[in-house]
């Protein structure tokens, strides 16, 4: 029989949680701030495309990830007064006036038959990048002190992830054509550049420094 | 991409025809009414399950316009409190609601199917989104929530009794299932007609208007009513249930029936 | 040689011509192999968007047909060939059933009971798809569904009457009754 005045260590062997995390609060907040913006940016985006976009079946995935995503800028939004920021909108803010010209040049197109383009911008490129910061701020923030975060995190990269399939596959139907694929690379090599001159979706630093050494 | 999209621009694929709400209206058979019947849709009719598959698809179409309305509001508008504006959590609603249209469009895909009908074989009538494009998003919010999404109650509870009467249990089933949101939808629009529109009288009649002028298009010509013979039945416990008064209930009865005696 | 009339002669409220609806007559007359009537005349009243079609009489063969049955439902006012196929198909194939014995005990068409109407236009639009033309099956399961029954035995009675052929009255209100009371419909 257990008995239950016997002390027991408050973090089980294989609970191997540590402090400190490399984020603070201002800056987890910072990023939870341009996570906002861009889940906004990316939801509305997506809700404007639905009627442009002639193949049903992508209309109504488009329908479906709209709502992902704005669910994910809701969690956002939610963290960031537990994160002291009490007017949430003062930190939903693009990270540098590149990002918002990388968000200008993915939601440019319009015409039906730009579909191609505008899958290639939100599923090549905007969510492989956002799947990239996820994973960054979830392995290296807290998990103690900023677990809600990381809580959030994991099921938007969950719904990230799956979107991600979705939306690949449906890239993949359309191309039909060499000139398809030229289409797919030259479209995702635009938008890549401008995100490489944004430093990624919060900034320089968004995924780290790969180069930075111990000790230096 | 543009703010603001026109109604004739919406993209389709080949398979869709489009009829403009004029040129139904204008057709010399139908004496201006812009519909072809003015019997109450039950099994007993002789014409019911074609009758039954062209309203499935006109439901079909609708949801397709209702999904592209609620995602222009969430891109069309920038967030804030001023004029032209809406807030976050609004946008946060009609992306919900996006969803749950693109479900609803995957719902009447699989029931037009179970009903024998093929992706565009009735033609499509734009009037819905029309509604959607509203530059005021309280007009825009009761328009759609208010108004077409209280159509859609009545006529999701006129499809559901169908398919009770004939049996049809997947009918019967997807109508209940889809009623549960229109009338989440509807309760949406009425939440947040007060919000915005609080201490705004203006503005709220304005809206109240705009929702009365829609209303009075889709009655057509008084199809939708209370009578027992309405071929398309006004749902009082569910209009109330999101968010309407007994008040406006009446008001939209009396349309139907102003416009059945016009 | 069935000679084909329709009336009217000029269409002003849709967009038919004769010439079209009499192409398509004589084609299901002889790609269906209908050719026991010296004469078929097809009232048309184009004022009605409605489906509507009846046999006015056998001799000499007449059917009143409103405008709706052969509109093409994607383009208003237009005419659909196989609409047009469909309706001029199932009405001379039951004046033909009824002519040709084996019928003789059905009732009239304003006696029929909206199943056995069911009943008739499936054996009949299963026999217009053997002959060529498009049947439309899945519209034709959901009316057949609507009348028997959402069950497999209405789905296997179905199956029956699409694919027969030769039957009389008794045979086919028999599948069409004991489809209605495994549904429960009787």
């Amino acid at each position: 029989m257990t008995d239950p005045s016997r002390p027991r260590a408050p973090f089980a062997p294989w609970d191997r949680r540590e402090l400190p995390g490399i984020f603070d609060v201002d800056e987890t907040a910072r990023r939870v701030g341009h996570y906002k913006w861009i889940e906004t940016k990316l939801f509305e985006a997506l809700g404007g495309w639905v009627a442009t976009v002639p193949e049903l079946d992508i209309k109504l995935r488009l329908g479906t990830h709209c709502y992902h995503h704005a669910w994910h800028a809701e969690l956002m939004h939610k963290r960031l007064p537990e994160l002291r920021e009490m007017k949430p909108d003062r930190l939903t803010v693009p990270p540098n006036d590149e990002m918002v010209a990388f968000v200008d040049a993915l939601t440019q197109p319009e015409a039906a038959e730009l579909t191609l383009e505008k899958l290639v911008g939100v599923y090549r490129v905007l969510i492989p990048h956002k799947i990239a910061a996820y994973t960054y701020h979830r392995n290296n923030t807290s998990r103690i002190t900023d677990a809600p975060t990381i809580r959030s995190l994991d099921f938007m990269l969950q719904d990230e992830f799956d979107d991600w399939r979705d939306g690949e596959m449906l890239i993949q139907s359309l191309i039909e054509t060499p000139e398809d694929v030229d289409r797919a690379a030259h479209r995702q090599a635009e938008l890549e550049k401008l995100l490489l001159a944004a430093g990624g979706i919060a900034g320089p630093g968004t995924i780290g420094d790969p180069y930075a050494t111990s000790g230096e | 991409m543009r703010k603001s999209f026109p109604a004739d621009d919406l993209a389709r694929d080949e398979r869709f025809n489009r009829v403009s709400q004029a040129e139904r209206v204008q057709d010399p058979r139908l004496g201006g009414s812009g519909t072809s019947s003015r019997a109450k849709l039950t099994p007993a009719l002789r014409s019911a399950p074609d009758r039954a598959r062209s309203l499935m698809h006109g439901i079909f179409t609708g949801e397709i316009q209702a999904l592209e309305g609620a995602g222009r509001t969430c891109f069309d508008f920038e967030i804030g409190a001023g004029e032209g504006e809406v807030p976050f959590e609004l946008k946060l609603d009609m992306a919900r609601q996006c969803w749950d249209e693109a479900r609803h469009c995957e719902i009447s895909v699989m029931l037009a199917d179970h009903m024998g009908t093929e992706l565009g074989e009735f033609t499509e009538n734009t009037l819905l989104y029309e509604a959607a494009c509203n530059t005021d998003p309280v007009l825009r919010l009761t328009g759609v929530n208010r108004a077409l999404e209280g159509l859609a109650i009545d006529v999701f509870t006129t499809m559901k009794d169908f398919g009770t009467i004939a049996g049809d249990p997947v009918l019967e089933f997807c109508e209940d299932w889809m009623l549960a949101d229109e009338v989440t939808h509807v309760k949406m629009g009425s939440d947040w007609l007060r919000n915005l529109t609080a201490g705004d009288r203006d503005r709220l009649d304005r809206a109240l208007e705009f929702q009365r002028v829609v209303d009075k298009l889709f009655s057509f010509n008084g199809l939708r009513g209370e009578d027992d013979e309405s071929p398309i039945q006004l749902t009082r416990r569910f209009r109330e249930m999101a968010g309407f008064t007994d008040e406006e209930i009446d008001d939209i009865a009396e349309l139907s029936r102003e416009a059945a005696a016009s | 040689m069935t000679t084909v009339n329709v009336t009217p002669s000029d269409f002003t409220m849709v967009e038919f011509r004769v010439e079209d609806i009499v192409a398509v007559a004589e084609r299901v007359i002889m790609q269906a192999d209908l050719s026991g009537f010296d004469q078929l005349n097809i009232d048309i009243d184009e004022a009605s968007p409605l489906a509507r079609a009846s046999i006015k009489s056998v001799d000499p063969l007449t059917l009143a047909v409103e405008g709706g049955a052969f509109e093409d439902t994607r383009r208003p006012r237009q005419l659909s060939e196989d609409r047009t196929a469909d309706t001029i198909g199932r009405y001379v194939l039951k004046a033909t059933d009824r002519i040709n014995g084996g019928f003789s005990d059905a009732p009239s068409d304003d006696d029929l009971t909206l199943a056995q109407s069911v009943a008739w236009d499936v054996y009949c639009v299963g026999r217009l798809v053997k002959a060529g033309f498009k049947g439309q099956r899945k519209r034709r399961v959901y009316q057949f569904r609507n009348r028997h029954g959402f069950t497999d035995a209405a789905d296997a009675a179905f199956d029956e009457l699409w694919t027969a052929s030769g039957l009389t009255w008794t045979e086919l209100e028999t599948i069409s009754a004991a489809a209605c009371e495994a549904s429960g419909l009787s």
